[in-house]
């Protein structure tokens, strides 16, 4: 490939988005970089799942470029941003309660048979891979054919965690994926998000939890703030009231209270 | 590289951990009710009706009666099997009972004014109604709005167009026209034991081939369990209806046509990708559009099912009482046709709220209400009563509804 190895895979230029009169997003830029971590942090509100789901292609920016392995890129939805491998973990989870979770991790990619079979689902060997994934990730209390809506919250999260990384992907996007985890879980991800970079993905994710699992487990923090970048760091060389103080607006933000 | 070689290799930092044995805790009784057997509720029930009728009348479980019940379950059951899918994908379709009116008035026209062959004539009134469906799908995705204003309006439209095609006599007589053999045949002996049994090899053939890949993929297999159960259940209702109507004169065709189309529309929703993305988008249409569902041409698919077998349903109908007239479809604003429909898929446990349900529960809906009906009429009890029974079976059937609902998205 001509890419060249520490070149960004995905990258943000210039993103502004509203709903309504609300501006979620003002000329934010973000770059992910194969083999780095990055986590995206910020206050309720301040765009982050915004900036996801443009990412994902959920959401089509008012302004903005959308560049992929140094390519401009004018996609047509969600699908085809995940065709290009890029695999998302929505707040939300994104899950179908009804489904059981074979169903769920093969959402949009279910293996069928022949168009005479009427494109009849082939069940087993996507039942197969689950378990084999889902006992990589330890998960293997999970019954794979549980409704996921009758599962735990973290249940719930894992199992949408493990939709991400099933199909290959380039780059991983996880929105708040440590929320409903138990500490031991939350550890779990963490490890998990360093081995993927490690295997040379790119990966985002957004976590409340500075002091933990952000200093921990990532390379680089950007911060939003009001829907603008508001700082940027390198986790090595900052303390999390550093980033505290970028996310709420540091001083500025208690002289003008005081 | 396979998802499984990434998998090991993004994984294997926990692979030195000694694998835990899977799990066996299956999903429990409750939620199984909510899902795969929604419909054994109101299959015992529609047995308790059984015993209750044939204790309050000698005549009720004779072959000629149940053969009469059957036929009368069949238009109201196919009319509810193509409102399933429509009720799956969390929309709901109030011009069925109109659309079942205007394609069988089509389908007469074409017989009695333009000589049409019969199998073209039947081919274009379910392809009208095919029609009628996927514009109104489109256009309730189109514009989003709500789907039973759309559906309501455009079923008074058809009521109007109804009328317009129908001659001044308001009637068009389908005696001697070749139509009425539709509902009039009977298959009996061999064919009909043909029938039944290709039916029990199609069961037993699909059901080996998942367990011959479950196999092949290594995942714990029953014979008996995924196997001989569901086909011995199965064909044995299906050979014990034979040997009732065989005391008569056979099976009835309207029967056959329903038992077809429901083997065909339950494995439609049952077995294939289309199906489950009904059942996706039910429960989460986001959801369903982020991994990259065809939302909007999916609930078009499932309109134009609804509309292509609520026209299969009233050429059928019409072909039963020889004739269309003002009233075909339940006459204006669908009357009791379009309330037994959406109660049949409704009793059956098919959900309002989308995403929730089998196809086969439009069946048992449906014999229900035609099993209230006979049952009533042969104890004597007036019309009124009947209407009145059906109406409280609905609000029941809903009721009940709302309350797995709630008890899905609180557990
Ligand atoms: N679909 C939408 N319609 C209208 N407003 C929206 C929508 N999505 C987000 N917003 C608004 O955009 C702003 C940013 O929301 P966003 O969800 O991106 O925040 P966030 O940083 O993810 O917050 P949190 O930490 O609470 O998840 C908020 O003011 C929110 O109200
Ligand atoms: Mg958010």
């Amino acid at each position: 490939m001509a890419h060249e190895p520490d070149a960004p895979i995905l990258s943000l230029r210039g993103v502004s988005k509203s709903f309504g009169g609300v501006k979620a997003l003002t000329d934010v830029s973000l770059d992910l970089v194969p083999g780095t971590v990055v986590a995206l942090v910020g206050d309720n509100g301040a765009g982050k799942s915004t900036l996801v789901k443009t990412m994902a292609g959920v959401i089509r920016p008012d302004r903005g470029d959308y560049f992929f392995e140094g390519r401009k890129v004018h996609h047509s939805g969600p699908a085809e941003v995940a065709a290009m491998g890029v695999q998302t973990v929505y707040q939300d989870l994104a899950l179908c309660n009804n489904l059981d979770a074979v169903q769920n991790l093969y959402l949009g990619r279910e293996e069928v048979g022949p168009w005479w079979t009427g494109f009849r689902l082939k069940r087993a060997r996507a039942e197969r891979r689950s378990k084999d994934v889902l006992r990589r990730m330890r998960l293997d209390s999970i019954a794979l054919d549980r409704n996921v809506g009758a599962m735990s919250g973290g249940q719930r999260q894992n199992i949408a965690i493990a939709r991400s990384i099933l199909w290959e992907p380039k780059v991983v996007l996880l929105d708040e994926p440590t929320a409903a985890l138990s500490h031991s879980a939350a550890a779990q991800v963490g490890k998990l998000v360093r081995d993927l970079a490690g295997q040379g993905l790119a990966v985002l994710v957004i976590s409340h939890d500075i002091h933990h699992f952000v200093l921990d487990n990532t390379d680089r923090i950007e911060v939003l703030r009001l829907g603008r970048n508001a700082a940027g760091f390198d986790s090595s060389d900052v303390t999390g009231e550093q980033v505290v103080n970028a996310m709420v607006g540091g001083n500025e933000a208690i002289n003008a209270a005081g | 590289m396979r998802p499984d070689d990434r998998e090991r290799g993004a994984m294997s930092t926990h692979s030195v951990n000694p694998p835990q044995p899977v799990s066996l805790s299956r999903r429990g009784l409750r939620e199984r009710l909510g899902s795969e057997l929604s419909f054994v509720p109101v299959a015992l029930g529609l047995v308790a009706l059984f015993v209750f009728f044939a204790a309050e009348s000698d005549v009720f479980l004779t072959s000629r009666n149940l053969n009469n019940l059957l036929v009368q379950a069949t238009v109201t059951g196919i009319i509810a099997l193509g409102l399933v899918f429509v009720l799956l994908v969390g929309e709901i379709d109030l011009s069925v009972a109109a659309t079942s009116g205007i394609a069988s008035v089509l389908m007469a026209k074409l017989v009695v004014d333009a000589d049409l062959p019969i199998p073209l004539a039947v081919l274009s009134g379910v392809l009208s109604g095919v029609a009628i469906g996927a514009a109104s799908g489109r256009w309730i995705t189109l514009i989003g709005v709500p789907s039973f204003v759309v559906t309501l309006g455009v079923g008074l439209v058809l009521n109007g167009i109804q009328l317009l095609l129908l001659p001044n006599t308001g009637r068009y007589n389908l005696l001697n026209t070749g139509v009425e053999r539709l509902a009039a045949t009977y298959v009996s002996g061999l064919a009909a034991w043909l029938l039944v049994l290709s039916g029990i090899v199609a069961i037993a053939c699909l059901r080996l081939a998942d367990l011959r890949d479950r196999k092949a993929e290594g995942l714990p297999t029953s014979l008996l369990g995924s196997v001989v159960t569901p086909t011995a259940l199965i064909g044995g209702a299906m050979i014990a209806i034979l040997l009732f109507l065989e005391g008569q004169r056979g099976l009835p065709m309207p029967v056959i046509l329903f038992a077809l189309l429901l083997g065909v529309m339950a494995y439609l929703a049952g077995q294939t990708r289309f199906g489950l993305h009904l059942y996706a988008i039910g429960a989460n249409a986001e959801a369903a559009r982020r991994a990259g569902i065809k939302v909007e041409r999916i609930k078009i698919a499932a309109f134009a099912i609804a509309g292509g077998m609520a026209a299969f349903g009233g050429i059928l109908a019409a072909s039963r009482i020889l004739g269309v007239s003002v009233s075909s479809g339940g006459g204006v604003g669908g009357g009791a046709l379009l309330l037994e429909s959406i109660a049949a898929a409704v009793i059956g446990g098919v959900s309002l709220f989308g995403g929730r349900g089998r196809v086969v529960g439009a069946l048992f809906g449906a014999l229900i209400i035609a099993t209230v009906s006979n049952g009533l009429n042969l104890m004597g009890v007036a019309n009124e009563a009947r209407l009145i029974v059906t109406g409280l079976l609905l609000i029941v059937a809903v009721s009940i509804d709302r309350g797995i609902e709630k008890a899905a998205s609180h557990g």
